[in-house]
């Protein structure tokens, strides 16, 4: 009763006219700015948390969640329609993409906005359940058991990679590699850099993800000089009641892995996507046709994404920990606006609260109603040759990294890895797992160092201890499953 | 080479795990429970060696496939990343875009002066709307 109560509470508040416009305007600047491709959530509230200063406290902050999404959303279209991503749209670069190529970009669009609704809502009814005592759960997880879970990611990249597994492993160790670059958190030595400065932050995942993606996908299209015409006249927007079952039980699977992956430390919605992908890819009545133009291949890892988006909001209200730079901005937007998030801010300002709790799922009927009338004007960008197009995406890819640092020399670093990008795409080497290998990996260093700290060198920690037991568990789980699958294949291909 | 694309695979694959495996042996190992900076890229770089050279002994078992890459495409667009780069550094952004379009465009004949010249113009408006609505720092003159 207590949640009913406190929902409703968040509704008042959240329902003033003053509020409403605030969450409305928040969703379509967020919506706009993030459809230029190459610049996401992290770039659109950068860009905009100017706009809120002037605003009221909850105004300003239910303005700033609507950016986010809508910035969200924003980002998988320029995905879809244009291979463009952002760390908020990779995977749907995958499947929202072949899509794509098959003349279905109203489809995929339409799935994206039906699934993040999805994933939005469910993601709704754990933070208003679960936000108040999710805090105590969050501390439960060590070192010990962020290694196993993200072990146990890793293991998601058999089910990322669509081609040859041991290429996607061979895609997944580089992206570890390249994760490994910049100043260890450890020593405070600057590993692999090759003398250059501008390397010891890291290599920046934007540079990478417009680099490997949206480069490469350009040299890759000017190569095959393929003449995209999803824009026929016509465009299939509403799916068939056949499309419409098949994104229900996906969106699903996605809300609730993105629900529980947004609430942990270090992972968001870029891992929560990968893994709402693996998922549909082992448990989806359609996993056959996932990589290669699926509506689950959308549905579930847009759900996934909105979800996690919301959850992610978990650890920084609750317990003061931002998860992921974005929630980093969001925390400074608390800050100058002068409200500390961690345990008290739920007692302290429970109209703040419950009012943004409300205001996303609010903003989520926004975007709905905003997006899906709104999918035909964006598909426009087809009628545009693509010879005058693809100027215009570099020019974006552009100012996309420049925005992230306001440093125009990481362009070096996104043109290198657009030509490493292209040059893997013509050796079949799929950059997906790439990119799960340069998340994952860095914070699987990390939490094993840590662990193997706390134990002293012992690595039955990560059996003995309940949680981390049961990761390492579906990962012994899933090699097996694996293995046997391989096994059982290769007698098939034999007696054939 | 560019006639095997597994062959190729393999040795990219080898020389990357090098690239990172050589640097990481420089750096302190340390022991299990006290890692180095060294010992996770190490190990990490040692089984990419490893699917490297499955992959280059896979290569000789199946049958060979070329592979195919446009060195004039990869070098323009790159050309105009770097110039755009260059010239907003030394002159200004505007000469950057205008650079950067101009150039790219000869990836896709027919090439076209007047078309170069509105997707210029167009990203010009673009980037002047960046600037003064958002307050990006973009140099445009």
């Amino acid at each position: 009763m207590d949640t009913l109560h406190n929902l409703a509470f968040g509704f008042e508040h959240a329902l003033t006219w003053q509020n409403l416009m605030f969450c409305a305007i928040g969703c379509t600047v967020g919506t706009l700015v993030g459809l230029l491709p190459g610049l996401g959530p992290l770039a659109t509230i950068s860009l905009l948390l100017p706009l809120t200063y002037a605003l009221p406290l909850d105004g300003s902050l239910i303005m700033l969640a609507g950016i986010y999404y809508g910035a969200q959303y924003g980002d998988s279209v320029s995905a879809i329609t244009m291979k463009m991503p952002h760390a908020s749209s990779i995977v749907a670069c995958i499947d929202g993409y072949a899509m794509t190529l098959k003349g279905q970009t109203g489809l995929a669009l339409f799935t994206a906005g039906v699934s993040s609704f999805i994933g939005g809502t469910v993601a709704l009814l754990v933070l208003a359940v679960l936000a108040p005592v999710l805090g105590d759960v969050a501390l439960l997880f060590g070192p010990v058991e962020y290694a196993s879970l993200v072990m146990l990611g890793f293991f998601c990249v058999s089910f990322v990679t669509t081609g040859n597994l041991l290429n996607g492993l061979a895609m997944c160790l580089i992206g570890v590699l390249l994760g490994q670059v910049g100043t260890d958190v450890n020593s405070g030595l600057a590993r692999f850099t090759f003398g250059l400065h501008s390397l010891d932050d890291g290599v920046g995942l934007v540079s990478i993800a417009l680099g490997c993606f949206g480069i490469a996908e350009i040299a890759k299209q000017l190569d095959s000089r393929e003449h995209r015409s999803p824009f026929a006249g016509t465009i299939k927007l509403m799916p068939s009641w056949g499309e419409f079952k098949r994104i229900i039980p996906s969106a699903l699977r996605g809300s609730v892995a993105g629900s529980v992956l947004g609430l942990m430390p270090g992972g968001g919605p870029v891992i929560a996507q990968f893994a709402a992908y693996a998922i549909d890819k082992k448990f989806s009545k359609y996993r056959d046709e996932i990589g290669h133009g699926a509506i689950e291949g959308v549905a579930g890892q847009a759900a996934a994404d909105e979800a996690a988006a919301r959850t992610s909001f978990i650890p920084l209200m609750s317990i003061g920990i931002p998860e992921n730079p974005v929630m980093a901005l969001m925390m400074a937007a608390f800050i100058i606006k002068g409200v500390q998030p961690g345990p008290n801010m739920i007692p302290e300002h429970p109209d703040l609260f419950w009012g943004l709790v409300a205001s996303m799922w609010i903003g989520n009927c926004f975007l709905l109603f905003l997006n899906v009338p709104l999918v035909r004007y964006w598909l426009t960008v087809f009628r545009i040759p693509y010879r005058a197009l693809f100027p215009a995406i570099l020019f974006f890819c552009c100012i996309g990294t420049f925005s992230v640092n306001n440093n125009i020399t990481d362009i070096y670093i996104t043109a290198f890895f657009g030509v490493l990008g292209y040059t893997f795409m013509r050796l079949q080497l799929d950059p997906a797992p790439l990119m799960l290998g340069f998340i994952l990996g860095p914070m699987l260093e990390e939490n094993l160092r840590r662990a193997l700290l706390l134990s002293h060198g012992d690595f039955s920690v990560f059996v003995t201890r309940p949680i981390s037991g049961v990761f390492v568990g579906l990962v012994a789980v899933l090699v097996v499953w694996q293995v046997g699958k391989f096994a059982m294949q290769r007698r098939q291909r034999s007696v054939a | 080479m560019l006639n095997n694309r597994d062959l190729l695979r393999g040795s990219c694959l080898i020389g990357i795990s090098l690239l990172f495996a050589v640097p990481a042996l420089q750096y302190p190992i340390g022991t299990v429970a006290r890692a180095g900076p060294g010992m996770f890229p190490l190990f990490v770089s040692f089984l990419l060696f490893l699917v490297g050279v499955a992959t280059v002994i896979r290569s000789t078992l199946v049958a060979r496939a070329p592979m195919t890459f446009s060195f004039r495409n990869v070098g323009l667009i790159l050309g105009s990343l770097v110039g755009f780069v260059v010239l907003s550094q030394t002159v200004n952004m505007t000469f950057g875009i205008i650079f950067l379009v101009f150039l790219a465009a000869a990836a896709a004949p027919p090439y076209s002066v007047v078309r170069n010249a509105q997707t210029a113009a167009v990203l010009l408006a673009i980037a002047f709307a960046f600037q003064r609505l958002f307050g990006l720092e973009l140099n445009l003159y």
